[in-house]
């Protein structure tokens, strides 16, 4: 079952969106977390995350960005301009950050140079930066917008009542992932840091119903399953957007096990549950703009430190390493004062800048690891 | 960070610099003459500056002000706030014990005036955790309160969130490294509609909650009015300052261009902008009359228009070379603030603000439409072709001021201009507009040397046939 | 009681050999692609100068780009806690070590028991290395050697922008161009190298005694120019600088030793 997961994480066009698509269903890609999946799962269709794995070259991308730009969204542009996101019947960009929205303009000026690449939906989405009263209610009518724009466009209606249904199927979603992550705390941890990376990965590049009732099965086989961490060092991976099991391997192989994380795209955003009593719009705004601790979000510095904290004791770790792509100013930068301010915990960390995709640093990435290693130890 | 350069808090420096630069034509020229003497790496910014005659002392006298005002704050038991450049500073001037700092003019003021620019403070933000590839707009003065070679703020406004995420990351840095409290305005992507300009007046309003509370007194009603009507008055003549620069030649001198914005992001609606700005239109007038050219020689060899922000390395040598090679330099593009009545808004009433002092709540209104339109927050909130966006901005001031030509040039933190401007280049190329992207820093040498540039730039004037 | 290091690095291979407290040879040979081959080389070159055959030595560690792929190591150790136990080993007062090698460039802490306290590493990019010097002295036709000698007769250094290589790269040429003398360009180069590098430095929190190892660290030019940044001494170190990862692993190939 973790294999499929697995796949899922490899491969962009995994089997359960093939399928998905060989019944007819549309799939809507969007950029970043700041999108409530339950509105495009409550429009019938499939939320697919955007992602940049298995770029090889990086000449379509560099083309239309600029020179200093983060590489995962260029990832992306490659990728589209390559026509490998062709199974995408429509997309969100949000701005989660300036290279991912500027990714709205360099992938539809794009699309007139490779003509087919750009989805027949296409959107741009802004998210406010702050949790306040009147952000929160100015994001609720931005979500009224965008699902007006996926009625109109694949000619759905989206009830209240669907959308209520699909936040109680998420909201089962983030309980099977905080039981995932209690398993991943424990003593003795029953799966790799790049096995819970894999299920994290899937489970937004898998029909959500389909997630669920796997993770079920494997969680309840993980309860049973004998201990991956004997004599390991427990780290905890912080930062940007990483979703490369090749790069949790690099860590894991150096006798580590990642047993927590804060990452995008990891266990960043299942801790807290939407409210699914009250006006459903409304219940994802206040959620998605409350409980983010992505560093976009300006001036809650202290509440992700809290967490990070929480999480760091809960999961009894030896060490942290923070990690950013390159040009990430926003997590480079709170990775400096979180290192101060970890550091002065009692826990030893490491920071880490890296480039989006392909692992051509391996080498470099791997001496830092080792060092790192041989101070915890 | 070297051990003289701890010698000195950042801010003496500076303004101890343009004490004495803002002065050096109050008396005899012997005077003027040795004071070269003391200040060598200011004096070729002095003579670029003080060559304009009235002007360049107004500018230096408005800038001396603003950093009297900041210099004295501590002694006379006021509240220093540090916020960026994209804010509006009316808020600021009406309350009775507020002093705005300014991180991005703070920096241009080194980057100008200091031998090695503010390198050792930028470097000086990494050594303490900020990204290198942050913008250096900010780097350069943060590096100072980093540091604490600085009066310190007791409370921090961030005014780029949603417009531009380094120059908001460097304050909620900063912020969070000092734990200074932290107030941040933000910015949807669009910028005429009912709900936005709604979402930018609940914003402001609780940021002046914000200022009150920390600066434990309430906004003054009767300075704000006078700022706002003093801005309408700035505003009268800044437009007709642009209406100079349609004509051919352009009676308005390079360097002016600074003067205007400089004067309106740090003092405006205060009187000494406007004194700046009626002896900037004094010259044009002259000149238009004379029918030369603002530059030294009188001639117009070419139009430049800078599509994002000018160069700002040691010594202004970006507007003397422009100077010397006749290079008229027309508006820059962020640095336009879309007042009522502005020739560049013509057809645009949407996209301008109108300033109404009838009461507390048209005047915080007019506050919040003014402060939306700021430079970047006008232009970069949303994508670049959308309406009311950049490229409109860029094509629109250059159907008025005919250019002959575009160069960018921003900074190598700037993600937001550097994810598009490849875009924009070729839009504006198909436009029949020559467009140059400049791969360098407008605050840091060390990326690409002033001499470079001026290769580069000699060498697409040179291919492209611009003032053959 | 005779131990051996071998450092594999991206550009050189050393290998030093100590008996006791004494090292009795060093080597140092250019990397070839394989690693494991390299290593055999310069292995081979040290023994045969010490008169010694791999018999003789009792135990060797590898450190290293290439450390995975020596045939010949009991053991591994990252170069970054290598350069630190060689540094120490030679200087026991020493709390910061620079090192400066051809790709890359570490800055390293210690705490008062010589425990790595805080490191970091350049990120990717070749300003800042020893490649950047190389670069640089290729383009002014100099031996690199002669390049921190060059330093010293330099009346005006120009400023160099130098946070990439291959903008640095015009930028020099337009200073030939404009015929600047060689010594200031090559004082102006040493400089903005020692800039870059200083702020890694200062990023660990340098603190005294400071050292700087690596090939570059024979660069008095750059040595001169760190200790103008960091506003402090560097202390020089008694065997070549370069070594100091391999000798790192000969110690530790050396205290396995006494354990078992």
């Amino acid at each position: 079952m973790i294999e499929q997961m697995k796949e899922a994480a490899h491969v962009l066009e995994n089997q359960f969106v093939r399928k998905w698509r060989e019944d007819g269903g549309k799939v809507v890609g969007y950029s970043c977390t700041f999108m409530p999946e339950e509105i495009i799962h409550a429009a019938g269709l499939l939320p697919f995350r955007l992602r940049g794995i298995g770029t090889t070259t990086l000449s379509i991308g560099d083309a239309y960005f600029g020179p200093v730009i983060c590489s995962f969204p260029k990832c992306m542009l490659q990728l589209a301009g390559q026509g490998i996101y062709n199974f995408l019947d429509g997309a969100i960009i949000t701005n989660g950050c300036d290279s991912m929205r500027r990714l709205e303009e360099c992938w539809r000026k794009a699309s007139e140079d490779y003509p087919g690449t750009l989805p027949g939906y296409y959107e741009f989405f802004s998210v406010p930066h702050k949790a306040v009263d009147y952000s929160i209610a100015f994001y609720e009518e931005e979500l009224r917008d965008i699902i007006g724009t996926l009625e109109t466009h694949f000619r759905v209606t989206v009830t209240d009542e669907a959308l209520r249904k699909s936040i109680r199927l998420y909201n089962e979603g983030r309980t099977l992932l905080q039981k995932l992550d209690s398993l991943r705390f424990s003593e003795k941890v029953p799966l790799t840091g790049g096995d819970a990376m894999a299920i994290l990965i899937a489970g937004h590049a898998l029909p959500r119903e389909q997630f669920n009732s796997m993770l079920t099965r494997i969680i309840g086989d993980l309860e049973r399953a004998p201990s991956q961490s004997e004599k390991k060092k427990r780290l905890m991976l912080i930062g940007s957007a990483s979703d490369d099991i090749d790069f949790i391997r690099v860590i894991e192989d150096a006798g580590a096990i990642i047993v927590a994380d804060t990452v995008c795209f990891g266990s960043r955003i299942h801790s807290y549950q939407v409210d699914g009593e009250g006006e459903p719009v409304h219940a994802l705004s206040s959620h998605y703009l409350n409980h983010s601790i992505c560093p976009r979000m300006l001036g809650y510095y202290k509440s992700r430190l809290a967490h990070i904290m929480e999480t760091a004791r809960k999961a009894k770790i030896d060490g942290v390493i923070l990690q950013n792509v390159r040009f990430c100013d926003l997590h480079g930068s709170e990775n400096g004062v979180l290192e101060r301010d970890i550091e002065s915990a009692g826990i030893p960390c490491m920071r880490l800048e890296r480039e989006y995709g392909p692992l051509v640093e391996t080498g470099r990435i791997r001496m830092r690891i080792d060092a790192f290693m041989e101070r915890i130890s | 960070m070297k051990r003289e350069t701890r010698e000195y808090n950042y801010d003496w420096m500076i303004w101890s610099i343009f004490n004495a630069g803002a002065k050096a034509l109050d008396g005899t020229q012997k005077e003027y003459e040795s004071l070269m003497n003391v200040i060598p790496s200011f004096r070729t910014l002095l003579h670029t500056v003080l060559r304009h005659g009235k002007p360049g002392v107004l500018f230096l006298k408005m800038l001396l002000e603003y950093l009297d005002e900041l210099m004295s704050a501590k002694r006379e038991g006021k509240k220093l706030c540090l916020g960026t450049f994209v804010t509006a500073k009316h808020i600021f001037y009406a309350f009775d014990n507020v002093v705005p700092i300014w991180a991005e003019p703070m920096t241009v003021f080194g980057t100008l005036a200091l031998r090695k620019a503010t390198a050792e403070y930028m470097d000086y933000c990494c050594e303490v955790g900020f990204t290198e590839t942050s913008c250096s707009a900010q780097r350069g003065s943060l590096g100072a309160y980093l540091a604490g070679l600085a009066d310190m703020p007791d409370f921090m406004i961030c005014g780029a969130p949603g417009i531009c995420d380094t120059n908001a990351n460097a304050i909620q840095f900063m912020s969070s490294y000092l734990d200074i409290p932290l107030f941040q305005l933000n910015f949807p992507a669009k910028l005429t509609e009912g709900r936005v300009m709604d979402y930018h007046r609940k914003d402001l309003r609780a940021m002046i909650s914000f200022i009150e509370e920390h600066a434990g007194t309430r906004i003054n009603e009767g300075k704000l009015r006078d700022l706002l009507e003093e801005q309408r008055r700035q505003d009268e003549l800044a437009s007709e300052l642009y209406d100079f620069m349609r004509l051919t030649p352009c009676p308005v001198p390079p360097i002016f261009q600074l003067f205007h914005y400089g004067g309106r992001l740090t003092m405006p609606g205060r009187k000494s902008y406007t004194a700046l700005l009626k002896s900037m239109l004094e010259v044009a007038r002259k000149n238009a009359a004379a029918g030369v050219a603002g530059t030294a020689s009188g001639k117009e060899r070419a139009r430049l228009l800078m599509c994002y922000i000018d160069h700002y390395t040691t010594d202004g040598r970006f507007w003397e070379w422009l100077d010397t090679r006749e290079i008229s330099l027309l508006p820059t593009l962020i640095f336009n603030f879309w007042h009522e009545g502005a020739n560049y808004a013509a057809g645009k009433a949407s996209e301008t603000y109108h300033i109404d002092t009838s009461n507390m709540d048209t005047m915080l209104d007019s506050l919040a439409d003014l402060n939306s339109r700021m430079p970047m927050v006008k232009q970069l909130r949303g994508p670049y072709d959308a309406p009311h966006m950049w490229l409109d901005d860029l094509l629109g001031m250059s159907k008025l001021m005919k250019p002959d030509f575009l160069v960018y040039i921003g900074s190598m933190g700037c993600r937001n201009s550097w994810g598009i401007n490849k875009l924009l280049q070729r839009d504006c190329e198909r436009e029949g507009l020559p467009t140059m992207l400049l791969f360098a820093d407008a605050f840091d040498d060390r990326v690409a040397s002033w001499e470079s540039i001026m290769d580069k730039l000699n060498e697409f004037m040179r291919v492209r046939r611009i003032s053959a | 009681m005779i131990a051996a290091g071998c450092d594999v690095g991206s550009l050189t291979t050393k290998a030093v050999i100590l008996n006791n407290t004494r090292i009795i040879g060093h080597s140092i040979i250019r990397s070839s692609f394989d690693p494991g081959k390299s290593a055999s080389e310069v292995m081979d070159k040290t023994l045969h100068a010490s008169g010694l055959t791999m018999g003789d030595i009792g135990f060797c560690v590898g450190t290293g780009y290439g450390r995975d792929r020596i045939p010949f190591v009991g053991k591994t150790v990252s170069e970054i806690t290598c350069h630190a136990r060689g540094a120490r080993w030679l200087l026991p007062s020493v709390r910061t070590i620079i090192d400066v090698g051809g790709q890359d460039c570490k800055a390293i802490r210690l705490d008062a028991q010589g425990n790595i306290a805080k490191f970091i590493t350049n990120d990717k990019c070749a300003s800042g290395t020893g490649r950047f010097l190389e670069v640089m002295a290729k383009l002014l036709g100099l031996e690199l050697e002669d390049l921190g000698k060059l330093s010293s007769q330099s009346r005006n250094p120009i400023t160099l922008a130098a946070t990439c290589t291959a903008w640095s790269q015009a930028e020099v040429i337009v200073h030939l161009h404009t015929n600047t003398p060689k010594a200031d360009l090559a004082a102006g180069i040493n400089d903005a190298m020692a800039a870059r590098v200083a702020i890694l430095a200062r990023s660990v929190g340098c603190e005294k005694d400071v050292c700087m190892t690596g090939g570059v660290a024979k660069n008095i030019g750059v040595l001169e120019a760190m200790e103008r940044h960091l506003d402090m001494p560097i202390r020089r170190l008694r065997v070549d600088p370069q070594i100091i990862g391999a000798l790192g692993a000969a110690v530790f190939a050396r205290e396995k030793m006494t354990l078992s």
